[in-house]
């Protein structure tokens, strides 16, 4: 243990600052944003000064060389390569919504509304590299806080303000028993920092998990569950979705599950320096409740999708369908005590692949249904999506690609990601003392799943294509949408012909412990 | 000539989506361009043709001459990116093209060894099994296109482009020996299909249509991806423990583990049932085998003609291929304690179910539909039969199916073209009306009941004999046998009922499609028409020609199949028997002769 005077503590305390430089970059220009605000009305000055802020991020966060910590145990923030990896997610991110949502901003509200989303980008950087229940809580916040805003921001509808309300509600309450669960794990390992904690639960924990950890870890899930949508937390997202304006639901989308699993990911010890003695084992019952949580999500996900008319709400679920094919990784991943050898793809590792196709496919579909939003004839049903394939026939194009990618057709990064997650849970341990063969069978339900969302997927495509119109094309000056649609189709085409980067990017970010005693399968 | 034959290969594949990408540009003149690139992809793949029978046939003399016949495996030519020299004695039968790599760390960490993860490759060859396959799709594209001629008025640009990439998809599934490419090449087919289906369909119900056929497919090959997921993960290379995409290196790795005590080997037997069962999920439904078949009628029927010419001659026989390929390779003794028992048994019911089917039909198209339903079952028979005979029979008829049904179809464009209709009632007597296409729909109908000295007959008689096989005790391949014959029966019942109804009796005909009289055969109808008549009649005198190349391939799986009998033979013995038998040396199934010569002589005898 270290004590405060020590100077490895000192430095490590002192050095956090700068291990958060380009998250502090965001938070600065939003606050600039936020504050100019107040007295110049300018849309595209705003717009400009935010995405500047995004790109001295980037370039911050590609310049500036950090270290890591030396006391790890002390450290509130991380720099491991998974953060790495999450912070480009995030910043690439931050610039792509900047786009999406800076058609649905007007005069009055552009710089409150850029301001939030760079906070909203901050906050899921941070929730990457936090290594502390109270950094993670706050990361996780500063992701919150600006969503509750965004949502309420252009509220004009009754549908708008329930969805705000409906959020706000049920996000403070997660947040509830997120503490809730924070502070047991603080009760039980006397520490905040999760490498502490993780230490010391997977040292406790290795004979008999204790039920107060239980409780902790349970509580934290839910917690959790709620921003990933994994049923039953998910009940907020279909009217959310069809009630938000839509550059925030893409946000709304795409943010919390990447800010949720990398905090699932490191509670769970996924990452931590041991993976190979987690604090919660195979045999502990948390990987058998993720993957209860995992079949649920994605099959409710994709059979309640089936039932949807509205393309929001069919979205909504598509998007806890995702979810519930994200959890794969996170149980597979959780299977590694038991590998008898290392395994070609961890879970993690696939985890971060299919975030970044799933980030790609789905703020692609928002911003293509941005593109078309026109106020006089917003696009509701999918039927409003008709002949689209001769009236806007980029859009269209656009918008096949990310169905596609959805369902997971080949050549496509959504391919890709399903492809690894599914390689990660079949190549787990068949004969794992507590789990038998489940790993197999979750992916058996996962491709009967895919089959499954493939239906609905394809009546997207199917109405664009096959259908007449039934009004006439939108008249719509969306730029920036159309801008990012188009960006993020051409990466889910090139990722999906050649993942070799984002592969490799990856597995550097979450590699694969050596096991202790390599054998060869005989 | 080696390494321009390695261009080729790459190129059959890229050809066609070369040839996609273009098609647009042209708009009404895209039929025209279309058939050009068609023949521009003949062309090469008759190269590839010429270049490769020799090596081939070089080949499958040496194999039989003797060589070690342990740890049979797929040996495929020409390979694109290959590392090695030119020439058949420097080629490494790898490639260094990696699409992507799962991890670069080696399986040991104690640094002397610093093994390749591993990798998805851009994996390519031919061999005796694809060859034909891939010459299939090249001529299958002419009368898909004549088909199409007067019939695709609208947009025509989009509707090439979509065939090339239907063609294209097609030979690179045949070309793979990556497990992982084989199923990006297997699902690409099934946009392009979809798109053709739904948009240039002629009835009400070509939406629906397509649609079913999408999800019917994708459901089934999404099993498939977790049934070769989880047979490359049960598969390590025994000495090293590394993973492999690569067919070959896979089935040689399936063979070495499964060379072992049989108390050891078991476990791993048990294991390939719940892998077997996965993996030919997708190729039932693609085949398609009853009752996965119901999505077949449908998108047959309401698909424009020219689409189902492909889809009946060439997207059938992935998944026949796939069977031949994939499960009977990676999973030889489920293979063969469920093939016949749990498949066969389908396979048999579907044979007499699609002929009754067929025979019930009104409409040609759907006649044909359900005769290849028919038909297919017996290939499915022919490939489980897992002998040399069934295979090669297997092999020839899918050429032969292809030939015969597509041209089947390509034969009733000829009547949409005049009539738009190909319901049976109004027509009669259209020998006297037609003589050149009576014909030729005779020889094409012929060709496709059986008869003698046409192409079928030589392969469905292989199948059978392979179906009664002495070696498969137990198994219920005579009672198949019995069944798949009376299914010949049957489709001779059918096609002639319907012969005699549409070409003979008193002449009627349906109100012609425009005012000028309709013509007997013209030249581009001789031309795709006739050619595969021709062709027809052509296999039917000479299978040697093309059974010939594919003797080393086809006994490459039938030896595994002697193998997996040897096994299934050791594992039902009791333990003093086993002993008994382990202690004769020369019991093992490696040096048994090899039926394989005297299959093809008797092919050639019969004609």
């Amino acid at each position: 243990m270290y004590s405060l005077s020590d100077v490895v503590v000192q430095d490590t305390l002192r050095g956090t600052f700068r291990l958060a430089a380009p998250e502090i970059v965001l938070l600065a220009t939003a606050c600039l944003v936020l504050l100019g605000g107040a007295f110049f009305n300018r849309r595209w000055l705003w717009f400009l000064v935010s995405f500047a802020g995004v790109i001295v991020a980037a370039i911050v966060a590609g310049t500036m060389k950090t270290a890591m910590p030396e006391a790890p145990n002390v450290a509130s923030i991380l720099p491991d390569a998974m953060a790495g990896f999450i912070r480009w997610l995030a910043i690439a991110f931050a610039g792509i919504f900047l786009l999406v949502c800076a058609s649905e901003t007007d005069r009055t509200n552009a710089a409150e509304y850029f301001g939030c989303s760079l906070v909203a980008a901050a906050g899921v950087s941070l929730a990457g590299r936090a290594n502390d229940l109270v950094t993670l809580f706050l990361a996780l916040e500063l992701l919150s806080i600006p969503t509750y805003v965004l949502l309420y921001l252009p509220a004009k509808s009754k549908a708008n303000q329930e969805a705000a309300a409906k959020y706000f509600y049920l996000s403070v309450l997660s947040s509830a028993v997120l503490l809730f669960g924070f502070s047991y794990l603080y009760g039980l390992a006397g520490s905040t920092n999760l490498t502490s904690i993780a230490g010391t639960l997977s040292k406790s924990n290795a004979e008999q998990t204790s039920p107060m950890a239980l409780i902790a870890v349970v509580m934290a899930i839910a917690g959790i569950g709620f921003r990933i949508t994994a049923v039953p937390f998910h009940f907020y997202a279909p009217d959310v979705y069809e009630g938000g304006p839509t550059g925030v639901v893409a946000q709304i989308a795409f943010w919390p599950k990447v800010a949720g699993l990398a905090a699932l990911v490191r509670l769970l010890g996924l990452v931590s320096p041991d993976p190979l003695h987690p604090p919660f084992a195979p045999g502990s019952q948390v990987p058998l409740l993720l993957w209860i949580v995992a079949v649920l999500t994605m099959t409710f996900g994709n059979v309640l999708a089936l039932l949807q008319d509205n393309v929001r709400r069919m979205l909504a679920y598509s998007g806890v369908a995702h979810g519930g094919y994200l959890l794969i990784g996170i149980v597979s991943a959780s299977a590694l005590p038991d590998a008898k050898t290392a395994p070609s793809v961890g879970g993690v590792e696939a985890i971060l692949v299919y975030l970044a196709a799933y980030g790609a496919m789905t703020v692609g579909a928002f911003a293509v249904l941005q593109y078309l939003n026109a106020p006089e004839q917003p696009v509701e049903s999918i039927d409003d999506l008709a002949g689209l394939g001769t009236s806007k026939p980029i859009s269209a194009a656009c918008l096949g690609v990310f169905m596609l990618s959805m369902i997971g057709l080949p050549l496509t990064a959504g391919f890709v990601g399903k492809f690894m997650l599914f390689l990660g849970a079949m190549n787990a341990p068949t004969d794992s003392p507590s789990m038998g063969n489940l790993y197999q069978i979750l992916v058996v339900v996962a491709a009967v799943n895919a089959a499954i969302g493939a239906i609905y997927y394809l009546r997207v495509v199917g109405v664009m294509y096959l259908r007449t119109a039934l009004r006439p094309a939108p008249k719509t000056r969306a730029i920036g949408a159309s801008f990012a649609a188009l960006i993020l189709a051409a990466a889910t085409l090139i990722l999906g012909f050649y993942p070799q980067p984002l592969v490799k990017a990856a597995r550097k970010a979450a590699p694969i412990p050596a096991l202790e005693a390599p054998s060869p399968a005989k | 000539m080696d390494q321009t034959l390695r261009v080729l290969v790459l190129l059959l594949v890229l050809l066609p989506f070369g040839a996609a990408a273009c098609m647009p540009l042209f708009g009404r003149f895209a039929r025209r361009m279309a058939l050009y690139a068609a023949i521009g992809q003949m062309v090469i793949t008759a190269v590839v043709v010429f270049g490769a029978v020799t090596t081939l046939n070089q080949r499958s003399r040496s194999e039989i001459e003797g060589r070690d016949l342990a740890y049979q495996h797929f040996h495929p030519n020409f390979i694109p990116g290959d590392p090695g020299l030119a020439g058949a004695e420097g080629s490494t039968q790898r490639t260094k093209w990696t699409l992507f790599s799962l991890t670069d760390r080696a399986p040991f960490e104690n640094g002397t060894k610093h093994l390749p993860g591993p990798r998805v490759q851009f994996y390519l060859g031919v061999d005796g099994i694809n060859l034909w396959l891939v010459v299939l799709c090249g001529i299958m594209m002419f009368p898909a296109i004549y088909a199409s001629w007067n019939a695709v008025t609208e947009k025509p640009g989009t509707y090439y482009m979509w065939l090339f990439v239907l063609q294209g998809a097609s030979i690179g599934a045949f070309l793979a020996f990556d497990v992982i490419l084989f199923y990006i090449f297997f699902e690409l087919t099934l946009f392009p299909a979809f798109f053709l289906i739904a948009r240039w369909g002629t009835g009400s119900g070509r939406r629906d249509a397509a649609r079913k056929f999408f999800l019917y497919t994708l459901a089934g090959s999404l099993l498939t991806l977790v049934g070769l997921i989880g047979v490359i993960l049960t598969n390590p290379n025994p000495t090293t423990g590394q993973y492999t995409f690569s067919l070959p290196d896979l089935m040689r790795n399936v063979q070495e583990r499964l060379n072992d005590k049989p108390e050891a080997i078991a476990g791993r037997i048990e294991w390939q049932t719940g892998l077997f069962f996965a993996l030919i999920a997708g190729f039932l439904v693609k085949t398609p085998v009853w009752p996965f078949h119901t999505w077949l009628p449908s998108a047959y029927y309401e698909a424009p003609i020219g689409v189902t010419v492909l889809l009946s001659a060439v997207l059938a026989k992935l998944g026949c291929y796939g069977i031949l390929r994939f499960v009977l390779t990676l999973t030889p003794d489920a293979a063969l304690a469920y093939g016949l028992p749990v498949i066969g048994t389908l396979a048999a019911f579907g044979i007499v179910y699609g002929a009754f089917c067929a025979f019930g039909q009104r409409d040609l198209k759907m006649m044909v539909a359900y005769s290849s339903v028919s038909h297919l079952g017996f290939l499915v028979l022919g490939i489980f039969a897992f002998n040399a005979e069934g295979l090669t029979g297997a092999v020839l008829h899918m050429v032969n199916h292809g030939l015969s049904t597509g041209a089947m179809f390509a034969m009733l464009a000829f009547l949409l073209d005049r009539y738009r209709t190909t319901d049976m009632r109004p027509y009669g007597g259209l020998m006297g009306r037609y003589p050149g296409y009576a014909v030729l729909a005779f020889v094409v109908c012929l060709a496709s009941v059986g008869l003698p000295g046409l192409n079928n007959f030589v392969s469905e008689m292989m199948m059978l004999a392979g179906l009664v096989d002495a070696r498969n005790a137990g198994s219920p391949g005579l009672g198949l046998a019995i069944v798949a014959a009376a299914g010949i029966l049957l489709s001779a019942w059918y096609v002639f009922t319907m012969l005699q109804r549409v070409f003979f009796q008193a002449h009627r005909e349906p109100p012609a499609n425009g005012p000028l009289p309709s013509r007997d055969v013209d030249r581009h109808e001789v031309f795709s028409l006739g050619g595969l008549a021709v062709l027809c009649l052509f296999l039917g005198l000479f299978p040697q020609t093309i059974a010939r190349p594919m003797q080393a391939d086809v006994r490459a799986i039938s030896e595994m199949g002697e193998l997996a009998r040897d096994r299934a033979r050791l594992l039902s013995m009791t333990a003093e028997e086993r002993e008994k038998h382990l202690a004769q040396p020369k019991a093992t199934p490696k040096m048994q002769p090899v039926a394989t010569p005297k299959a093809k002589s008797k092919g050639k005898d019969k004609n």
